[in-house]
């Protein structure tokens, strides 16, 4: 146990009269050498009474107030001991020396580290499940403010990966040991004890944040049904006794895309046209769209409106674009009311050139704890949120679709100003502007918990208490578009025809749309916390209930007379029914849930919880499930037997096993559903039809994750430390829609739908049927050490987590097919033609099999299945899928004297990615396949030939295929922060106590195979906003 | 200990107070859909849930870029026109793989959509059917209601019959999710026989109870007892025809005459102006489209890229040297490629119906004449826009409104009608019919002379013998049906495919030598048309086949 480092003053002083008493009793002989010096902290604090001892005597002393001492060793004696609790004990040779200074290494205090578990808080050397947890001040080392993009890379068993990087878009997506269901594999985000409250993790402000816990294993299942995918705790800040701390940081940064794909230029691009008509009309030669000299004019930009060579990114995008955020908190707090308050600012601006997108984000947060009597406490914790986007009235996917199809043949804007009709009317320079009209899409969000605490005074460790949470989220859209001109150039007649795009029909337009959200959670708990003798109890029973209610409404208002008046009030007055829509949602739930929790001695610990969760997705009868929890662990080396085994620090091996729930589908699953769809006209009219939309599942309950765990935890030498875990679960009664299975002659069909579709709805309702099986490991090792003015703490963790489909809805697949069944495999594989070479030569085409349509500069696709035809049957599941299986994350934290380092890596690897662009006539090809195509005159291309539409090509969609399945793997410098803390001698003079300027950046370096885009991307026509790199200035100030 | 406890029990009551303990806390109502019961409590509802049953659920990305499909195809970006030796679809999506011959089971293209999609509605038919005598309604409206289901249910079985020949005939059968799938009576086809009788006495059924005149208790978009009578004619006419080949000649020029006999269809006096006015007395059925629930915008999506359309279905020369010349205003000749007079002024003096169904070099639009010359045609590469120029030197003219806008026609265009049955078809499927029948009688030339009188043709000339006649009535079809969804079947029901769909796809080169003289060169458009034997019928898509573990019987030759 710690003790307080600063022992009072006169207690101290009582010690050291004592020694000196003693030590001048004792020896007060001959031969003597007296050895004097000053012993320090590691961060250069003197430390008054260290104890210094003759090692093998009873001599010894202690320093003064300035960590002075002074000491008498006799003869024969050659070293000395110095202790200090809180600090590892030295034994230093005196030989030869008469002064010696000393630094102190603190002993490494994990173990008493308080972590937070699921209602609750634990010591780490108590805990039995696999939970992780970091401190705020980790995650403020990023300049990334959105805290998901924090959170790669420090913990094992977390997987994130950042897939596109817009300002007020730029979440991350995560996963707690990858991928273990073919259904929601969300994470549950509990915020100071409220799960899923409204405005989630990824915008809190990071400052605000105390700790981050991820609950990996069966120490989940406290929160039942909702835990399967794992859980996230957020617990923000609260105040601590004292006089009140006021913090204040600012930072500003540049941040500019980590890559772009690099685009054919005109030339190629013309040369390609040239090509793709020659392939559709082989007999019309390789001129059929462009000559020579109109080629060579594209090349050397001797005619640059009818020949120009646009780079579009480069017109379209800056190089950086700016962002900063300032924070104030005040801490502080006396016994009876301490509170934490804050505030901040955000702003991050788009990165394109006279770009309409802004992010401004203001937060604040109140969190005041009360003791009202010796056994009440009472606090309430408020918090707010504005997040203000705005964009221009395209959106960043259509912008950036734009970009990359935009030919560079194409002029951006002619040499009078006048911008060009782009694309088929997409001008990417002009659609980034708010000339076309602007999207705002605020949000705001509150977020209120009045918590209390009651210590039943009859029995002692017996209490009472409950929360009960408000949280409302207002969502808004407001999308303005205007008509505007772009011209196109006649060369014939020397004239600009002007077009008018954007709006509706040459006239403003405005759509707005509003939801209105509100989560309620009540819950209350009966816990008892005693120690009895060497028996540690720690229990609870509760009852927690929750309700979800959203609103939403939406309009549309066309034939705006002038674009100045952006209401809905002010359009035109025709204004069908139709143009408006609205929807409601309601979710209940309410559940019984408890925890006894029992150790011996701290040595043999045991817990058990359980929850009992009922939900309103699933009817009557099927309602509630019971999600159960077992854990135990023991500490070995608490057994007496390893005492002498004295670098043993800490040891402790553990076990859990539980079963969890997964009810993220949707709602109303257990009868035929059908809604309203007005799309048929008849007589003119739009008629009220209504379709069938889903088919019913009476029988719809929980998916249901049996979670094992295997953990050993170590600390050695005081320096290193140790994790390691092997886990498994089996996910069964999986949510999912049957599709494969079902033939569509039994009209059981579920319609297309985009592949962005947000809500998808197939008419099979989710069944029960899916079962996956996954394992993996995951370590985490961490070496810490000081010495002097110099110290390090270097860890690294990884995390293998490996599924298996055991069952998945297929269909009835003959043996011949069985390399192409999903079950047996991981999940999210591709089913892809296996590329064996490009047919270079006619010899080519007779020695291998091909497509009867096969040409020069096809891929040659490998008759798998041997059955002479390139077919179906010849296509093979990828290995891997897009959510990797291996990730790791390095932490090398440094400082020496007054300057601190902090660096992260994060890579992962077993991933891959599909990526075709979208290439032909309908738009550029990224240059490395332009460059590096094959064509009859560059027989040795690496790339196939070019076709008018990639998607439709042979060699593309309609034979995907895994040429363009990329190796997603990537090691990345997510993070490096430096600091520089002036010293305090300097600062205190001018009241500042602690004052601290940093160099942070993100996404620094990335290493990859992959070629044109981030390969963090998941779009596989990557066409998304890129991810960012952040390089920021920032200093803080604490008063 | 008394004191104590009063702390306890307001915190209990508060926290009663703010949980509430009621049991229905979890039954929850939605409120933005129905179920089974409702639909079956309201004759409202229920006939809501029977007209939307003339649309289908999209199937593939490929389609319903509007609004959801009807029958057939439709109007979408590629045409089903451009699996034909009418037109190419510029832009590929997966419509070469018809022309080119790649159609494979996993292969399907654009043309894989028709057998989900035709079952899924027939599936929501029966389910109509089945509960229909449980609504609350006047008997007389519920029988009008079964025979618009059956109608329904009957155009959608004459859409898998004529794409995939032999199917499986469902009868009432209502699938649910609980059956099992590997009963072989779900997969067995019945003979093309069979399915055409079951069509047939379908349309007979819904014929007999369906209104004659669509009003504003029956309004237009609903079906009619001669959209009825016009789709068995058309059964029919297939069922004859020497691909099918299991019905009769006479039967066909029957069904077709009782539509005649309604006397209620007439030819409407504008070809050109026909398909933009859905209240045409010419048409029989349709659907129709609106602001907001629009079709895709024809106009951009067809329009010559000097216009800044996107030049889409481009016809092909295949079909313009189909259109006769006159040579006098009484005699108009085929089309002579060997005749200088022809060739070197291919836009003069043709078929009327040529210049209301294509934009070619010359052609008035939008005030201004197309350019497909080269060089510096408005119209081609050297126009703007360049690569949404047409292959073939032609534009699509049919559909499109020339009072829509072709730039940013997103909330004005796609208004159009599709025209499913129209009366010019009867005439032509009677005439057809009656010829192969009894020969080129008078019934025969006047049905055939009404549509060339309607188009502004002379009469075809007297004594044709019945093989020219039928040679007549061919290229009659091909010409009037142009782009309507005719061509891909009457080439394969006439087993001509072999040789029209094997023959390139041309284009025409234009060079322009001065403002008055043009030089005319053939080009091929799209190289590498091919059409195979298996190609007759489309091949059931693999899925269904893997679905079926076996049991659906792939069309042959696949």
């Amino acid at each position: 146990m710690k003790l307080p480092k600063l022992l009072p003053y006169y207690l101290r002083f009582i010690l050291m009269m004592l020694l000196v008493f003693y030590q001048s009793n004792a020896f007060s002989q001959e031969n003597i050498t007296p050895i004097s010096g000053r012993i320090i902290s590691e961060d250069g604090e003197p430390l008054p009474g260290v104890n210094i001892l003759v090692t093998g005597t009873t001599i010894g002393t202690i320093t003064d107030t300035d960590g002075n001492y002074e000491i008498g060793v006799p003869e024969g004696y050659s070293t000395i001991t110095v202790s200090y609790v809180g600090y590892l004990s030295q034994v230093i040779d005196i030989k030869g020396k008469t002064v010696i200074d000393i630094t102190m290494e603190p002993e490494i205090s994990e173990l008493e580290e308080i972590v937070v578990v699921g209602y609750s808080e634990q010591k780490k050397e108590t805990l039995t499940g696999s939970i992780s947890q970091i401190k705020g001040k980790d995650l403020v080392l990023s300049p990334q403010p959105n805290v998901s993009n924090s959170l790669a890379g420090r913990f094992s068993g977390l997987i994130a990966n950042n897939r596109a990087g817009e300002p007020g878009y730029d979440d991350s997506h995560y996963y707690i040991r990858g991928l273990a269901t073919t259904g929601n594999n969300d994470v549950l985000v509990v915020v100071d004890g409220i799960p899923e409250q409204l405005g989630g993790l990824n915008r809190l402000n990071p400052n605000d944040i105390q700790s981050v816990s991820i609950l990996k294993d069966a120490s989940a299942a406290i929160y039942g049904s909702r835990s399967a995918n794992g859980v996230i705790l957020i617990t923000t800040k609260k105040g601590a006794q004292g006089k009140p701390t006021i913090d204040y940081s600012f930072n500003i940064g540049l941040s500019s895309p980590t890559r772009l794909p690099k685009m054919a230029d005109a030339e190629t691009f013309a040369t390609i046209q040239n090509e793709i008509a020659y392939y559709r009309n082989p007999n019309g030669g390789m001129n059929q769209f462009y000559d020579e000299e109109e080629i060579q004019m594209f090349a050397d930009g001797s005619d640059p409106i009818n020949y120009p060579n646009t780079d579009w990114a480069e017109a379209t995008l800056k190089k950086s674009s700016l962002q900063h955020q300032h924070n104030l908190s005040v801490n502080g707090g006396t016994e009876k009311i301490k509170y934490f308050v804050s505030i901040g600012k955000l702003f991050q601006d788009g990165i394109y050139k006279n770009g309409a997108t802004k992010y401004d984000q203001y937060s604040f947060r109140s969190n005041i704890n009360s003791q009202v009597t010796t056994n009440l406490d009472v606090s309430l914790m408020l918090s707010g949120r504005q997040e203000e986007r705005k964009f221009p009235a395209y959106s960043a996917g259509h912008i950036f679709r734009s970009i990359y199809r935009a030919y560079p043949t194409v002029i951006d804007k002619y040499l009078n100003g006048y911008p060009s009709t782009g694309v088929e009317g997409d001008n990417p320079v002009v659609m980034v502007t708010d000339i076309g009209g602007t999207n705002k899409n605020p949000k705001s969000v509150f977020n209120g918990i009045l918590k209390a605490r009651y210590n039943i005074p009859f029995l002692k460790g017996l209490s009472i208490d409950g929360f009960f949470g408000v949280d409302k989220n207002w969502n808004f859209t407001k999308a303005f578009s205007i008509p505007y001109s772009l011209y196109s150039y006649n060369s014939n007649n020397d004239t600009y025809n002007e077009s008018i795009f954007g709006g509706s029909a040459g006239a403003p337009k405005l759509y707005e749309w509003h939801e209105n959200e509100s989560l309620v959670t009540a819950n209350y708990k009966l816990n008892f916390v005693r120690q009895l003798g060497e028996h540690n109890i720690n229990a609870f029973i509760g009852y927690e209930q929750s309700k979800n209610t959203k609103e939403t409404f939406d309009a549309t208002r066309l034939n705006y007379p002038t674009a100045e008046t952006p209401e809905l009030s002010q359009g035109g007055p025709a204004d069908p029914d139709i143009l408006n829509s609205g929807s409601s949602f309601l979710y209940t739930r309410r559940s019984y849930l408890g925890r006894l929790a029992y150790n011996y001695k701290e040595k043999y610990l045991v817990e058990v919880q359980l929850r009992i969760d009922g939900s309103s997705t699933f009817p009557r009868g099927n309602r509630y499930g019971t999600f159960p929890g077992f854990s135990a662990g023991w500490r070995i080396s608490e057994e007496n037997w390893m005492e002498s085994l004295s670098f043993i620090n800490d040891l402790k091996i553990r076990v859990s096993y539980g079963q969890l729930g997964n009810d993220n589908v949707d709602q109303f699953q257990y009868f035929n559903n059908y809604t309203f769809n007005s799309e048929y006209i008849i007589g003119g009219e739009r008629y009220t039809g209504i379709d069938i939309s889903k088919m019913g599942n009476a029988g719809i309950t929980w998916e249901t994750a049996e979670k094992t765990d295997f953990g050993l935890n170590a600390l050695l030498f005081n320096m290193i430390s140790l994790e390691a875990i092997y886990f498994q679960q089996k996910r069964s009664d999986i949510l999912a829609e049957r599709n494969a299975s079902i033939p569509t002659v039994s009209g059981i069909v579920n319609r297309y739908e985009n592949p962005g579709e947000t809500n998808p709805k197939p008419i099979v309702p989710s069944e029960n049927i899916g079962k996956v099986d996954s394992k993996g490991f995951e370590a985490t090792l961490g070496v810490r050490k000081y010495y002097g003015d110099f110290w390090y703490n270097v860890s690294g963790n990884m995390t293998f987590a490996k599924n298996k489909i055991v069952f998945v809805d297929e269909p009835p697949l003959p043996d011949s097919l069985a390399h192409q069944m999903e079950t047996g495999g991981p999940l999210n594989t591709y089913l892809l033609y296996n590329v064996i070479g490009i047919f270079r030569t006619d010899a080519d085409l007779e020695n291998y099999i091909h497509l009867p349509n096969a040409q020069l500069g096809d891929l040659i696709y490998e008759d798998y299945d041997g059955d002479g035809e390139i077919t179906e049957g010849d296509k093979v599941r990828s290995k891997y899928g897009n959510i990797p299986e291996l990730t790791y994350g390095f932490n090398i934290n440094a400082g020496w004297k007054i300057i601190d380092l902090s660096v992260l890596l994060a890579g992962q690897s077993r991933v891959s990615q599909y990526v075709l662009s979208e290439s032909g006539t309908i738009g550029n090809f990224y240059s490395s396949w332009a460059d590096n195509r094959w064509s009859p005159s560059n027989p040795d291309g690496t790339y196939p030939r070019v076709d008018t539409r990639a998607s439709s090509s042979i060699n593309g969609g309609q034979f995907q295929n895994n040429f363009w399945l990329n190796d997603a793997s990537f090691l990345r410098v997510k993070n490096v922060a430096l600091g520089v803390t002036i010293p305090k001698n300097l600062t205190t003079k001018l009241g500042i106590s602690d004052l601290r300027f940093n160099i942070n950046a993100f996404n620094l370096f990335t290493f990859t195979k992959v070629k044109d885009y981030d390969p963090e991307g998941d779009s596989e026509s990557a066409q998304f906003y890129p991810q960012q790199k952040i390089i920021s200035f920032g200093v803080n100030v604490q008063l | 200990m008394k004191f104590k406890y009063i702390y306890i029990l307001p915190v209990v009551l508060l926290l009663r107070l703010l949980t509430g303990c009621d049991e229905s806390f979890l039954d929850v109502a939605p409120t933005d859909r129905i179920n089974d019961e409702s639909l079956k409590s309201s004759a409202i509802l229920f006939e809501g849930y029977v007209v939307n049953r003339y649309m289908s659920v999209r199937y593939t990305e490929k389609e319903a870029e509007g609004t959801p499909p009807g029958f057939g195809r439709g109007f979408e970006y590629a045409m089903w026109s451009s699996l034909t030796d009418e037109s190419v679809y510029i832009h590929d999506d997966n419509s070469w793989i018809v022309q080119q011959g790649a159609l494979a089971p996993n292969n399907t293209g654009i043309a894989g959509t028709l057998w989900a999609r035709s079952y899924r509605s027939i599936r929501e038919c029966n389910y109509a059917l089945s509960i229909i005598d449980e609504v609350d309604m006047e008997d007389d409206y519920r029988e009008i209601l079964r025979a618009e289901l059956k109608f329904i249910r009957a155009y959608r079985y004459h859409d898998l019959i004529r794409n995939y020949g032999k199917v499986v005939l469902l009868g009432d059968r209502v699938s649910n999710l609980n059956d099992d799938f590997s009963d072989p009576s779900l997969y067995k086809k019945s003979e093309i026989s069979e399915c055409i009788n079951y069509v047939v006495n379908q349309l007979d059924e819904a014929a007999a109870a369906l209104p004659v005149n669509s009003n504003s208790a029956w309004p237009l978009g609903r079906a009619t007892k001669g959209a009825a009578l016009t789709l068995k004619a058309r059964m029919l006419l297939y069922a004859a025809s020497p691909l099918y080949n299991v019905g009769t000649w006479k039967d066909a020029a029957d069904a077709a005459r009782d539509v005649m006999d309604m006397k209620k269809y007439q030819l409407y006096g504008d070809y050109g102006s026909l398909f933009l006015d859905e209240n045409s007395n010419e048409i029989i059925f349709e659907r129709l489209y609106s602001v907001g629930s629009n079709h895709v915008c024809m106009e951009i999506a067809n329009g010559p890229n000097g216009y800044s359309g996107w030049a889409g279905n481009v016809p092909l020369q295949n079909l313009i040297d189909d259109y006769e010349v006159f040579v006098d205003p009484q005699t108009a000749v085929p089309f002579d490629t060997t005749n200088p007079a022809h060739v070197n002024n291919p836009y003069e003096s043709r078929d009327p119906r040529f210049y209301a169904t294509i934009l070619y070099n010359g052609a008035e639009y939008r005030g201004r004449q197309v350019e497909t010359f080269l060089p510096g045609g408005q119209d081609t590469k050297d126009g703007i826009d360049n690569w949404n120029t047409s292959f073939s030197g032609y534009y699509l003219r049919k559909f499109i409104d020339e009072t829509l806008p072709i730039v940013n026609p997103w909330d004005v265009a796609g208004t159009q009608p599709w025209i499913y049955m129209r009366y010019a078809e009867i005439l032509l499927n009677f005439a057809e019919a009656r010829n192969e029948d009894t020969g080129p009688d008078a019934e025969v030339y006047a049905a055939i002379n009404a549509i060339r009188d309607r188009a502004g043709m002379p009469d075809l000339p007297e004594s044709l013998t019945k093989d020219e006649m039928r040679e007549k009535i061919c290229n009659e079809r091909r010409i009037e049906l142009a782009f309507e969804e005719h061509r891909f079947y009457d080439v394969r029901r006439w087993e001509i495919a072999m040789e029209t769909e094997n023959e390139p796809a041309y284009g025409m080169s234009i060079t322009k030598i001065n403002d008055t003289t043009f030089t005319y060169e053939r080009i091929i458009a799209l190289d590498g048309r091919r059409f195979e034997i298996q190609h007759y019928w489309l091949p059931i898509p693999l899925d269904e086949i893997q679905s079926s573990g076996g049991l659906l019987e792939q069309n042959p030759n696949y």
